[in-house]
C-alpha cells in the first residue's frame, strides 16, 4: 500500500484565490489520515488534487513510487490510473442506474469479465450489507444505504488508496456513529491507505491514525491525533481541537515562572525564555481543578454557570475578568455565584509565544507544575 | 520551451478543445456573415448598375445608404416599413403579453377548473405555423375590392369588410398576438410558479388584500419575467415575415422583412441588405435593453419557493364561466382558422359556400385547366411537387433537430464546465446571437456568404446542406439553452465519479450525462423540429426549385391566388407538427416549455 507525497503543492483559482498554498505532506503507507480544518480551508481541493480531478498550480504529487503530477514535466496521470477510489460528499450515485449497475459500471468500463465482475459485486455487497438492494434505483434508498453503495462502488475497483470527502456529513447522529465504526473496520480489513476529509474534530480524533490540520489553505500540523491534542503546534491547533474549547490565558514569564491572569506555575525544565517575554498558556477544561479552599498557586474565581452533562460537570468561572471553562467528573456541588480557587494542572504544559507558535518542550517531558 | 509545451498539454481537456472548436465554427457562421452583409451595402450589384449612373458591378459606393436614408424615396424604402415594423412589434407584444399573462395568472394562481386542458391547449397556437392565422384571416375576411373573391364572413353576412380590417397592420398585429401569446403564458406562468408562497402569505398576515398583494408583491416579483418575455416577443415581431407577407402584400403595406425580401429578389439588393442591417441593429438594441434593464434584476425571479402552493384565489361563482370563456377563446383561435382553411380546400369555386360547390378536387383531383381554378395542377395528395416539398421539409426538420440537439449538448457541456472563463462567456453569447438576428436577415447573410466558393468552402447555393446549416445556426440558441440547463442539473460530481473509474469522455457522455437528462435533450430537439416544419422567412431566400419546402412552395401558390392548395398544405403541416409534439411528449416526456428553458 503506497504512501502519498505532496511536495509544495499550491492551487490558485483565478488570479489570487489561494485555495491551497505550499502544502507539503507525507501521508504514510496504510495510514488513516484525516484532513481536518474549518470550512473553506482547502480540504476538498487537496483531496481532488490527489485524486487527479483538479491540478495543482505548482508542486508535485507522488503516490507510491509513481510521480502522478508535475506541471513542469507535463505529467498528470488520469485519475483511474492512480489506483485510488473517491467517495464524494454528495455520493454522486447515478440516478438512472440500479445499485448493481452503479457498482459494476467501473468494472465494465475497465473490461473486466462478467464472472469476475459478478464475484466482486457479490463480495462487496455482502461486506457492506447491501445485497438486498441491488435491483433498486438509488433514489429509492435511505441516506445510509446510499452511502454504503457509494463506498461499494469504490471498493469494487479494489483501490489501494481510498479518498473520502466528508462521507458522514449527510447522516444523522446515530447512523454516523455506526458508520464511523464501520469505516474503521474497513480500514483494518483492506489495509488501504485512507485519506479522509472532515471538519468534525471528534471524527478526526476517533478514527484517524494521523491528522493533517489545515487553515486558510496552509498546513498547521501533521501528527497523530493525541499528539495534536496534547502538543498543538500553534494556538490555532490548540483552539480548533478539543471540546469544550481550550482556555487561552495571556501572561508573561517572571523569574522562571509563568504568570497568567493571577495563576502561577513553574516553567518546565529545559525551556529557556527571557524574563518579561509575553506568552500564552493553554489550559484544557480537564486541566483545571477547582477547590473550595485556597492552596499555594491557586487563584480565586467566581462560578458563573453550572452545566451538568450527565457524566461530567462543566463550570464557567470568572477569574480576574476572564471566563474559564472547567470540566470535573466528580461533583463538588459548587453553587452558582460561589467563590472557588482555581488550580492549573496542565499535562503537558502548552505555552505559545507571541507569534502564536508553540514553545517546544524538550522530548519526553511530562508532569507540569 | 519544453515546459511551456508541457503546461499547454495539461490544459487540453475535452471541454476546452470543444470550446475552441466551436468558437472557430461559430465565429465563421455568426460573426463573419455580419461583416459580409455590411459590405454588401456598399457594393454595386448587377441590376443596380443601371440605376446608379456611371457605376459598374462590384464598385464600392455610398449610393445605397444615401438612397435608403436621405433620398426622396427614403420614406417608401425605409422609414415607412420601419415604422410599420415597430408598430406591429409593439402592438402585438402588448396584446400577446396581456393575453398570455392573464391566462398564466388564471392557471397558476386561481382555482380555475380544467387547468390541465387549458395549459395544453394554450400552447397549440404557438406550435402552428404563425401564418396559419394569416391565411385563415384572409380566407375569412378577404374582400373583393382588392380583386378576387369574397371571404367566408362576407358570404355569410353580406357585410363587406373594409380594407383596414381585411389587410394590413391591424390583422397582422392581431394574428401575431394570437400566435405569440403562448410564449407569455409559458414564461410568465413559470415565473409565477417560482414565487415563494411565503412571500405572499406574510403580506396576507399583515392584512393586505388580494388585489394589493397582486399589485405590490406578485407583479413586482414577476416583472423581470414579464419584461424579458416582452422583449423576446418584440424581437420575434421585428423579424417575422410570413404574416406581413400574406396580409400586407395585397395592400402593398411593407415591414422591414417584407421590404428586404422584395428588394433583395427585386432590383435593389443594396437596399435590401440595408434593411437587414437595420433589423440586426434593432435586435442588438433589444438585447442591450434586456441587459441594461433586466440584467441586474433578473436574479430574483429564480428565487424559487418550495413546498405547496398555498391559497389559490377563489373565483367563486365565476369559476366555470371564466373557464368556459378561456377555453372558448383558445378553441376559437385554434379551431376557427383551421376550419376556415379546411372549408376553403373543399370549395370548387372560391368564395361560394354551398353544398353543391363541395369537392375533393384540390386534394385528390386530376390536373385540369378547366375545373375549379383551372390551375393545371393535380390535387395536393397526388401532386409530386407538393409532396416532395413536404418530404424535403420532413427530412430537413429531422436532420436539423438531430444536429442542433447534439450541438446543444456539446456546446452546453463546454459552457457549463468552463464556467467563469472567458471562452465560456464568448461561446454563450455567440450561440445566443442568432436569436437576435431576424431570420430573413440571417437568410440574406447566408445567401451572400455561400453563393460563391470561399477558401476551402465550396459554393453551397441551392444545396440541401445550406438549408441545414442556416437552420442549425438559427435554432442553436434554443438547443444550447436546453443543453446548458441539462448539464447544469447533472452536476459535475456524477461525471467525476465516472472519471474516477476510467470512463473516457465519450463513455461519460453516452452512459452518464445524456441518459440522465434524456427528456431535456429531446425537448431541446423538439423546438427546432417544429420550427423547421413551419419556417418560411429564414429559408425563403435560400431555396431553389430542387430544394423547395412545404412552406416556401406554399408562398408561390399564394402568389398565384391558388389558396386551396396553400391552405391544404398548411393543414397538413399543422397535423404533422401537433401530432409529433403530442407523440414525443408521450414517448419521451418532452415539453416545449422545457425547450424554451422555462
Ligand atoms: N472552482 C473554484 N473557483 C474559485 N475558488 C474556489 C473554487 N473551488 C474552491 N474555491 C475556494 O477555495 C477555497 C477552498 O475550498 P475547498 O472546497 O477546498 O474548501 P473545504 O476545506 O473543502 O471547505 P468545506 O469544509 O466547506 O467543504 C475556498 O475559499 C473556496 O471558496
Ligand atoms: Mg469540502
Amino acid at each position: 500500500m503506497p504512501e502519498i507525497v505532496l511536495d509544495r503543492v499550491s492551487r490558485i483559482y483565478g488570479k489570487d484565490v489561494r485555495a491551497v498554498s505550499d502544502l507539503t505532506l507525507e501521508i504514510p503507507d496504510g495510514s488513516f489520515t484525516t484532513l481536518l480544518g474549518p470550512s473553506g480551508c482547502g480540504k476538498t481541493t487537496s483531496l481532488r488534487m490527489i485524486a487527479g480531478l483538479d491540478m495543482p498550480t505548482t508542486g508535485t504529487i507522488r503516490i507510491g513510487d509513481k510521480l502522478v503530477f508535475s506541471r513542469d514535466q507535463g505529467r498528470s496521470l488520469p485519475p483511474a490510473k492512480r489506483g485510488l477510489g473517491l467517495v464524494f460528499q454528495s455520493y454522486a450515485l447515478w440516478p438512472h442506474l440500479t445499485v448493481a449497475k452503479n457498482i459494476t459500471f467501473g468494472l465494465e468500463v475497465q473490461h473486466i469479465g462478467k464472472t469476475e465482475a459478478a464475484r466482486r459485486l457479490e463480495q462487496v455487497a455482502t461486506a457492506l450489507q447491501i445485497d438486498e438492494l441491488l435491483d433498486r434505483y438509488t433514489s429509492e434508498l435511505s441516506g445510509g444505504q446510499q452511502q454504503r453503495v457509494a463506498i461499494a462502488r469504490v471498493l469494487v475497483m479494489e483501490p489501494s488508496v481510498l479518498l473520502l470527502d466528508e462521507p458522514l456529513s449527510n447522516l444523522d447522529a446515530t447512523l454516523r456513529m455506526d458508520m464511523r465504526a464501520e469505516l474503521k473496520r474497513l480500514h483494518h480489513d483492506t489495509g488501504a491507505t485512507i485519506v479522509y476529509v472532515t471538519h468534525d474534530q471528534l471524527e478526526a480524533l476517533t478514527m484517524s491514525t494521523h491528522i493533517a490540520l489545515m487553515q486558510g489553505g496552509e498546513l498547521q500540523q501533521f501528527a497523530p491525533p493525541l499528539d495534536v491534542y496534547s502538543r498543538p503546534a500553534n494556538k490555532f491547533a490548540a483552539d480548533f481541537l478539543g471540546n469544550p474549547r481550550i482556555n487561552l490565558l495571556e501572561g508573561s514569564i517572571k523569574n522562571g515562572r509563568v504568570r497568567c491572569v493571577g495563576l502561577e506555575l513553574a516553567l518546565p525544565s529545559g525551556i529557556a525564555k527571557p524574563d518579561n517575554s509575553a506568552v500564552t498558556l493553554g489550559l484544557r477544561a480537564e486541566e483545571i481543578r477547582l477547590h473550595t479552599q485556597p492552596k499555594a498557586g491557586t487563584e480565586s474565581a467566581r462560578v458563573t454557570a453550572v452545566l451538568p452533562t450527565g457524566s461530567d460537570w462543566y463550570y464557567h468561572v470568572d477569574m480576574n475578568g476572564q471566563t474559564l471553562t472547567v470540566r470535573q467528573n466528580d461533583a463538588p456541588q459548587l453553587q452558582l455565584g460561589s467563590t472557588v480557587h482555581v488550580e492549573a494542572v496542565p499535562d503537558p504544559v502548552k505555552l505559545f509565544s507571541a507569534d502564536g507558535l508553540a514553545i517546544a518542550l524538550p522530548q519526553n517531558h511530562s508532569e507540569g507544575v | 520551451m519544453r515546459n511551456a509545451y508541457n503546461r499547454f498539454r495539461l490544459g487540453l481537456t475535452p471541454q476546452s478543445v470543444l470550446a475552441f472548436v466551436f468558437l472557430i465554427i461559430l465565429g465563421y457562421l455568426v460573426i463573419v456573415p455580419l461583416f459580409l452583409m455590411l459590405r454588401e451595402t456598399f457594393l454595386i450589384h448587377p441590376l443596380e448598375r443601371f440605376q446608379i449612373p456611371g457605376s459598374s458591378v462590384g464598385d464600392l459606393t455610398f449610393a445605397h445608404w444615401e438612397r435608403n436614408f436621405l433620398s426622396e424615396n427614403a420614406y417608401a424604402f425605409f422609414y415607412r416599413p420601419l415604422l410599420n415594423t415597430l408598430r406591429i412589434a409593439l402592438g402585438m407584444s402588448f396584446l400577446a403579453l396581456a393575453i398570455g399573462g392573464t391566462l398564466a395568472w388564471l392557471v397558476v394562481r386561481t382555482d380555475l377548473p380544467m387547468k390541465g386542458l387549458i395549459s395544453n391547449a394554450a400552447i397549440i397556437p404557438y406550435i402552428m405555423p404563425s401564418w396559419t392565422l394569416a391565411l385563415a384571416w384572409i380566407t375569412m375576411f378577404k374582400n373583393t375590392r382588392i380583386g378576387g373573391d369574397q371571404g367566408i364572413f362576407t358570404a355569410l353576412t353580406g357585410v363587406v369588410t373594409p380594407d383596414w380590417f381585411a389587410y394590413g397592420l391591424f390583422p397582422i398585429t392581431i394574428c401575431l398576438a394570437l400566435h405569440y401569446f403562448p410564449f407569455g403564458f409559458m414564461l410568465i406562468g413559470g415565473a409565477l410558479r417560482n414565487i415563494d408562497a411565503q412571500l405572499e402569505e406574510s403580506a396576507e398576515l399583515l392584512g393586505a388584500s388580494r388585489p394589493t398583494i397582486l399589485r405590490r408583491i406578485v407583479i413586482p416579483l414577476v416583472l423581470p419575467a414579464i419584461f424579458s418575455t416582452f422583449l423576446l416577443t418584440f424581437s420575434r415581431g421585428l423579424g417575422t415575415f410570413g404574416t406581413p407577407a400574406f396580409l400586407g402584400g395585397p395592400v402593398r403595406e411593407f415591414v422591414l422583412s417584407t421590404s428586404l425580401y422584395a428588394n433583395l429578389i427585386g432590383q435593389r439588393p443594396g437596399i435590401g441588405y440595408l434593411a437587414a442591417v437595420a433589423m440586426i441593429a434593432l435586435g442588438v438594441l433589444v438585447l442591450y435593453m434586456d441587459y441594461k434593464i433586466i440584467g441586474t434584476r433578473r436574479s430574483f425571479v429564480t428565487i424559487s419557493g418550495k413546498g405547496a402552493r398555498a391559497g389559490l384565489v377563489a373565483l367563486g361563482r365565476w369559476r366555470w364561466p371564466i373557464a368556459g370563456l378561456v377555453l372558448g377563446f383558445i378553441f376559437a383561435v385554434i379551431a376557427i382558422p383551421l376550419t376556415a382553411l379546411a372549408i376553403d380546400t373543399v370549395m370548387l369555386r372560391p368564395g361560394i359556400y354551398s353544398w353543391d360547390n363541395f369537392t375533393w378536387h384540390y386534394w385528390v383531383g386530376d390536373a385540369s385547366l378547366t375545373v375549379g381554378l383551372g390551375t393545371g395542377e393535380p390535387g395536393i395528395l397526388r401532386n409530386w411537387q407538393l409532396m416532395s416539398a413536404l418530404g424535403n421539409t420532413m427530412k430537413l426538420a429531422v436532420v436539423v433537430a438531430l444536429i442542433t440537439g447534439i450541438l446543444g449538448i456539446l456546446v452546453g457541456y463546454a459552457i457549463v464546465r468552463l464556467r467563469g472563463r472567458w471562452v465560456a462567456q464568448a461561446l454563450d453569447q455567440m450561440s445566443f446571437f442568432p436569436y437576435l438576428m431576424p431570420s430573413i436577415a440571417l437568410g440574406a447573410i447566408f445567401l451572400a456568404m455561400f453563393a460563391v466558393p470561399r477558401g476551402p468552402i465550396p459554393s453551397l447555393h441551392g444545396s440541401f446542406w445550406l438549408l441545414v446549416i442556416v437552420c442549425t445556426v438559427s435554432y442553436l440558441p434554443y438547443a444550447v439553452k436546453a443543453g446548458v440547463s441539462a448539464i447544469r442539473q447533472v452536476g459535475p460530481e456524477l461525471e467525476e465519479a465516472a472519471i474516477m473509474v476510467g470512463a473516457s469522455w465519450w463513455t461519460r457522455m453516452r452512459r452518464v450525462l445524456i441518459p440522465i437528462q434524456k427528456s431535456t435533450y429531446f425537448s431541446g430537439m423538439l423546438l427546432p423540429f417544429i420550427s423547421v416544419t413551419r419556417e418560411l422567412s429564414l429559408l425563403i431566400l435560400l431555396v431553389t426549385p430542387a430544394t423547395q419546402l412545404a412552406t416556401t412552395i406554399t408562398l408561390r401558390y399564394t402568389d398565384r391566388g391558388w389558396y386551396p392548395y396553400t391552405n391544404g398544405m398548411v393543414l397538413l403541416l399543422v397535423i404533422i407538427v401537433v401530432t409529433s409534439t403530442v407523440v414525443s411528449r408521450r414517448v419521451m416526456g418532452t415539453s416545449i416549455a422545457k425547450g424554451l428553458g422555462g
